[in-house]
């Protein structure tokens, strides 16, 4: 697989990554990983944080929606 | 998860909303009954149900409900929102919950409900404690205490296995426990109401219970043995009887 961002520039460069949101091949400069907190519990246990985060690879674009906002 | 603190802190408020809106709404029922009494000249005692029959319990168990169902998606996160000892006792004995915070969790649930008995007393003035007795409980019609203990373990024995049905249990779908309990909680009471006054929680009678000592209202003491022995073995029996059938279902898949 190719990335995809690269690809729309003219640049052939393989992708070492795919976004869990849109599914685009990405390059190792275009592919954002986020760590995302997880917790567990909730009613009628306390909630709490599980130590380790989930890491989480998206798209520039996808990285940017989900921040929400205009 | 927050400090044990902030928790007890969450099972104070939550159980202080519960025995404010819901004994409250016992307090405001005897109250209204008995402006109706006194409007007619009538020589009997006022009684919850004296005008609306079994509606004023149907009200007064949707108040609870409604409360309830508030605090756990409040505070559920939090806290857990036991807002009850004999939750809290039950999911101590089934190892679903640390022995080093059942005794905070409890008395922070007792505390609040002594809190919220004497808030709503100074809310309200005298008739809250004299006329309404501040919500407490104790057994109706010709129960007795029998009567009223078997209602009491019956009650919390089915609140006890709708929480380990729609929470307890990963099985169950998110999002609904605060619903089903509140709706769960307002069912039983709307029946048992009469019988016992549906407490089902021994901090929501402990509150009442003591603000009427302090305060100067009817003396309940000696009943409220029921609503701790009741409530602590229906749950009991719910959180056992529960955990064995889900033993079972699971050998047999």
């Amino acid at each position: 697989m190719k990335c995809y961002i690269c690809a729309q520039q003219g640049v052939d460069t393989d992708a070492v990554a795919v976004c869990i949101v849109c599914g685009m091949g990405l390059c190792m400069h275009h592919a954002i990983r986020e760590e995302v907190a997880i917790w567990e519990g909730g009613y009628p246990f306390p909630s709490k944080k599980v130590s380790k985060p989930m890491p989480r690879i998206l798209c520039p674009e996808c990285a940017e929606a989900m921040k929400g906002g205009n | 998860m927050g400090s044990l603190l902030k928790r007890s802190v969450a099972e104070f408020i939550g159980t202080a909303l519960l025995v404010f809106f819901g004994a409250g709404a016992a307090v405001i029922t005897l109250m209204i009954v008995n402006v109706f009494i006194e409007g007619q000249g009538l020589q009997t005692t006022a009684g919850i149900g004296h005008l609306g029959g079994i509606a004023s319990w149907l009200g007064i168990g949707l108040a609870f409900g409604f409360t309830i169902m508030a605090v756990i998606y409040a505070f559920g996160r939090v806290s857990g929102a036991h807002i009850n000892p004999a939750v809290t006792i039950a999911l101590w004995a089934i190892k679903k919950f640390p022995a080093k915070d059942t005794g905070y969790y409890v008395v922070a649930q007792l505390l609040g409900a002594v809190f919220a008995s004497l808030l709503f007393g100074a809310m309200v003035g005298p008739d809250a404690w004299l006329i309404g007795g501040l919500g407490a409980t104790a057994p109706g019609f010709s129960a007795g205490v029998w009567g009223a203990l078997i209602a009491e373990i019956v009650g919390t024995f089915i609140l006890m296995a709708v929480i380990m049905g729609v929470a307890v249990d990963k099985q169950a779908s998110p999002g609904f426990a605060g619903l089903a309990i509140g709706l769960t909680v307002a069912g039983v009471i709307t029946t048992l109401g009469a019988v016992s006054g549906a407490s089902l929680n021994p901090a929501r009678s402990f509150g009442p219970m003591v603000g009427d000592l302090l305060l100067g209202g009817p003396n309940v003491l000696g009943v409220f043995w029921i609503y701790v022995v009741g409530p602590i073995v229906g749950a009991l029996l719910a959180v056992f009887l529960y955990q064995w059938f889900v033993t079972e279902s699971e050998d047999s898949s």
